[in-house]
């Protein structure tokens, strides 16, 4: 046998200090705020043009407009076909991503960094005269449509996405999904998306963000050069106000007859991602349900044997998103894996998180956080973030020291603000008549079943 | 093209027991990339024995003497990082991406499994992983449409006894046949550091990361040498003649094939049929995709040149028709493009090439991938160093070696042709 001891894992060393390279900031001439990152590494670069055009503004029958629009723009120009745009990304060796969430539409490209003044001029053109040629947004109407439906099939989707409607008050953007109703959808012309992109693709309100080899002021002088005589209205809308639908406990069955797992949510409204204890809140929720190691984790998958992971997290968005514990556990286990949640949940309130605990939940924090920062474009999302979410210019630079910083009582305190065991809402998809009699027997108020809608 | 360069630096040594170690420093985030390569790939497989390189990498995360059945992916997921394992015609790569301050233990994970995975066998870990094996092979091919296309294909591009003329997941009646004493010798046979290359890339000193591979890797014992691939391993480039397969079966879409012997990826003419499979059925603005896909003449349509190197290697074209469409006319249209290359012009390849270079610095990027590029060209070209290399070759190919690649390797009709024909409703 081996006379090195190889009977224990071993342990990890000092973590080693890194700073996150620091955005040069700067403004085009209309006012758009334009963050340069250098990363020298290699000879690539990415560009994001953050526009303030998040799903978190549309209600009603403009639900999942945004993410259309977004997606329309990969479709072509005013002066180029999808083909051809296409083709000209590719010569260039360049791609175009557009992404919509709540909180924003980004439109992001990624290159070598010599060719990056080459593909700003392609990703100006598609955002500022985009083409919305009828057959293309109908194609992209038509895959919403078809990623609506398959949402409606997937038993987690389907108890997400109740669980969202649970928790927010009537009228709340929050309460429905990001793609949109099936009806909503059905109900869009082309003018709503031409509507949409002039209120919502504007300078005013409009970031740019670039890391790579690059060189700062001569990504400035090309992005003035293509972006600095774009002019137009505020675009800004201010963040949903998140009001919560009110009540106590309760649960409320989705019924999927033929399914053989249940999918669990435990949600109510969470915080905003500007939220001041934000670092304080992650390691107290990392704690509760956010690592391997997680309270939550340890009991409902270790020691029980009930399910495959857990999860507790807090959304990042502009407005107060749905804190939310996830699981997926077989039929005869829900009730017990919903009370031994909800045990876990009060006990780290009442007793707050062990000193160890804290201690290892902070390194790994601190740890794992430059593992998202390989790319540039990692890089550039981050700091995206902080143009979208309004937070602070030393978010980034300073994230791994308030991490490390966080104490037992900061977190203990952050976790108390921010969840309320007495105002969860418990969601589960899955066979209504097996599962009923058991929820029913949990005692953690009414039992109400509804079909998939 | 870009005139983007590339450039790491990049330590290599062998330990005394055989093990090839490659140091790829980076200090610029404290993450590390570990990735071993092992030079073993179901082209080592015997006959009676396929899919058992396969099924062994399963093998290796069932634990070994000092660290628990799973205990791979508890221990990183713990630390935050990820981890994985694949296995290909040529080889098995096992790789961890971790916070730098945890390199130690991938290292004490890896060393563990390659010093002391026997003791940890057991019958019922075997059984479990066959079954585990033979749900995956269920699942990603014989419940598939289409599912056996790469089995039909080798056989039709590789003689009988050829290395690659079986599949990486082998067949049910060899994984059935798998005993506690194949593993075992498999383990012994190639599981040696002596067959294999370990590649530690990100936020490490030099000195110390030598330093630790030795610490945990230096006391396991160099193995035999490996035995030579079995089979035949000379053929002929291009294949000899024409062969086909015509298959009727249920079906969604009337799809073909098209497979081709071109040269190993290590062959000085390899750069440039690479980048005519590129020109030809990469991205949206190669040949296949303006010609036939986006004028509506197929759905889809794709190139692939394998990266093989024992006496060949495979170039693999496709195209899905649509659903009434004659698969003899899919086929018509897909080789009047392999066979129309004559006119193929620098701008096309430049195109390719701003694609690939794109790519393969984009890649790079991520130290896992870093890691396990540098891994492949120390072993496969025993060049670590072509990681940042690979794309001058190609960018040194010139139109005429192009033309020529094209007209000797794919404008030829000794080619493989797969049908398939959706059944008629009954």
């Amino acid at each position: 046998m081996s006379p090195l001891d190889r009977t224990l894992a071993p342990p990890p060393a000092a973590l080693r200090e890194f700073d996150f390279p620091t955005p040069r900031t700067s403004a085009l001439s209309n006012g758009i705020p334009l963050d340069v990152i250098r990363l020298p590494r290699l000879p690539v670069a990415t560009a994001h043009l953050v526009l303030p055009a998040g799903e978190d503004r549309l209600l009603g029958d403009r639900a999942g407009l945004a993410i259309l629009s977004g997606d329309a723009l990969e479709a072509g120009t005013a002066r180029r076909s999808g083909a051809d745009l296409a083709e000209a990304l590719e010569e260039l060796g360049a791609d175009v991503d557009v992404h919509t969430g709540w909180s924003s539409t980004t439109v992001s490209l990624s290159c070598l960094s010599d060719r990056l003044q080459a593909g700003m001029h392609l990703l100006a053109e598609m955002v500022r005269e985009p083409g919305f040629d009828p057959d293309e947004v109908e194609r992209a109407r038509q895959q919403q449509l078809a990623r609506i439906r398959q949402q409606t099939m997937d038993p987690g989707s389907v108890a997400s996405l109740r669980a969202q409607h649970e928790i927010y008050a009537d009228g709340e953007p929050y309460g429905r999904g990001a793609l949109g109703t099936e009806d909503a959808v059905a109900g869009w012309s082309l003018d709503a998306v031409r509507e949409w992109s002039r209120e919502a693709y504007q300078a005013d309100g409009a970031a740019l963000v670039v890391a790579g080899d690059v060189d700062p002021v001569a990504v400035h002088a090309g992005a003035e050069a293509i972006f600095g005589d774009w002019a137009g209205h505020d675009a800004r809308a201010d963040a949903p106000a998140g009001a919560a639908r009110p009540g106590g406990n309760r649960i409320v069955v989705v019924d999927l007859p033929k399914a053989v797992q249940a999918e669990i949510r435990i949600a109510h409204v969470g915080v905003a991602r500007d939220h001041a204890e934000h670092a304080a809140l992650q390691v107290g929720s990392s704690i509760l349900g956010g690592t391997f190691s997680s309270r939550l984790n340890l009991n409902l998958r270790e020691k029980n044997g009930f399910t495959y992971g857990v999860r507790a997290r807090f959304s990042t968005r502009r407005g107060p998103g749905p804190f939310m514990i996830a699981t997926a556990v077989d039929n005869e286990n829900a009730a017990a894996a919903i009370r031994e949640a909800f045990h876990e949940v009060r006990r780290l309130l009442a007793d707050g998180p062990d000193e160890d605990e804290v201690a290892a939940t902070r390194d790994y924090l601190a740890g794992i956080f430059p593992l998202r920062l390989e790319s540039t474009a990692q890089v550039a999302s981050r700091v995206a973030e902080t143009r979208i979410f309004g937070l602070p210019a030393d978010e980034w630079s300073g994230y791994r020291d308030r991490i490390r910083a966080v104490t037992v009582d900061a977190a203990l305190a952050a976790l108390r603000s921010a969840i309320r065991p007495d105002e969860l809402v418990v969601v589960v998809s899955g066979a209504a008549e097996a599962l009923r009699p058991d929820l029913e027997a949990l005692g953690l108020g009414p039992v109400e079943v509804v079909d998939r809608t | 093209m870009s005139d983007a360069r590339l450039d790491f630096e990049l330590h290599r040594r062998r330990l005394p027991n055989g093990l090839d170690v490659v140091v790829a420093p980076d200090p610029a985030l404290p993450i590390v990339g570990v990735n071993l390569w092992y030079g073993v790939g179901s082209k080592d497989e015997r006959p009676g024995k396929t899919g058992f390189a396969h099924l062994f990498e399963h093998m290796m995360f069932q634990g070994s003497a000092h660290v628990p059945k799973n205990g791979h992916f508890d221990h990183v997921e713990r630390a935050g990082g990820s981890l994985n394992a694949t296995t290909s015609f040529d080889r098995t790569n096992y790789f961890e991406t971790l916070p730098s301050n945890r390199l130690d233990l991938a290292l004490w994970l890896e060393s563990d499994r390659m010093g002391f995975m026997l003791p940890a066998m057991t019958q019922e870990k075997l059984d479990n992983q066959r079954d585990v094996v033979k749900n995956e092979k269920r699942q990603r091919y014989d419940n598939q449409p289409y599912g056996d296309w790469i089995e039909r294909m080798l056989g039709l591009v590789w003689p009988a006894d050829h290395p690659y003329a079986h599949t990486v997941i082998g067949s049910m009646e060899d994984i059935d046949g798998a005993t506690l004493e194949d593993v075992s010798d498999f383990f012994r046979t190639y599981y040696v550091p002596n067959n294999a290359t370990i590649t530690v890339a990100g936020d490490v000193d030099v000195e110390q990361a030598f330093a630790r591979v030795e610490h945990w890797f230096g006391e396991i014992p160099r193995g035999a040498d490996v035995p030579p691939v079995p089979g035949t391993t000379e053929v002929s480039l291009p294949m000899e003649a024409a062969v086909r397969d015509d298959v009727v079966e249920d079906v969604p879409l009337p799809r073909v094939f098209v497979g081709l012997r071109i040269p190993p990826v290590t062959a000085p003419d390899a750069p440039a049929v690479d980048l005519v499979s590129q020109a030809l059925g990469s991205g949206r603005a190669s040949r296949l995709y303006r010609n036939l896909v986006r004028s509506g003449k197929v759905r889809d349509a794709f190139s692939y040149a394998f990266p093989l190197t024992v006496g060949g290697s495979m170039l693999l074209l496709g195209a899905t028709g649509f659903p009434e469409q004659d698969p003899g006319e899919i086929e018509r249209l897909l080789t009047e493009q392999m066979d129309g290359l004559d006119d193929l012009g620098r701008a096309e390849l430049d195109r390719a090439l701003s694609l690939e270079e794109a790519r393969l610095a984009q890649s790079l990027e991520h130290v896992g991938t870093r890691a396990d590029r540098i891994s492949m060209n120390a072993r496969i070209f025993d060049r670590p160093e072509r990681v940042t290399e690979e794309l001058e070759e190609l960018r040194a190919v010139s139109l005429d070696d192009a033309r020529a690649a094209a007209e000797r390797y794919v404008a030829t009709p000794a080619r493989a042709v797969l049908t398939w024909r959706p059944e008629e409703a009954s």
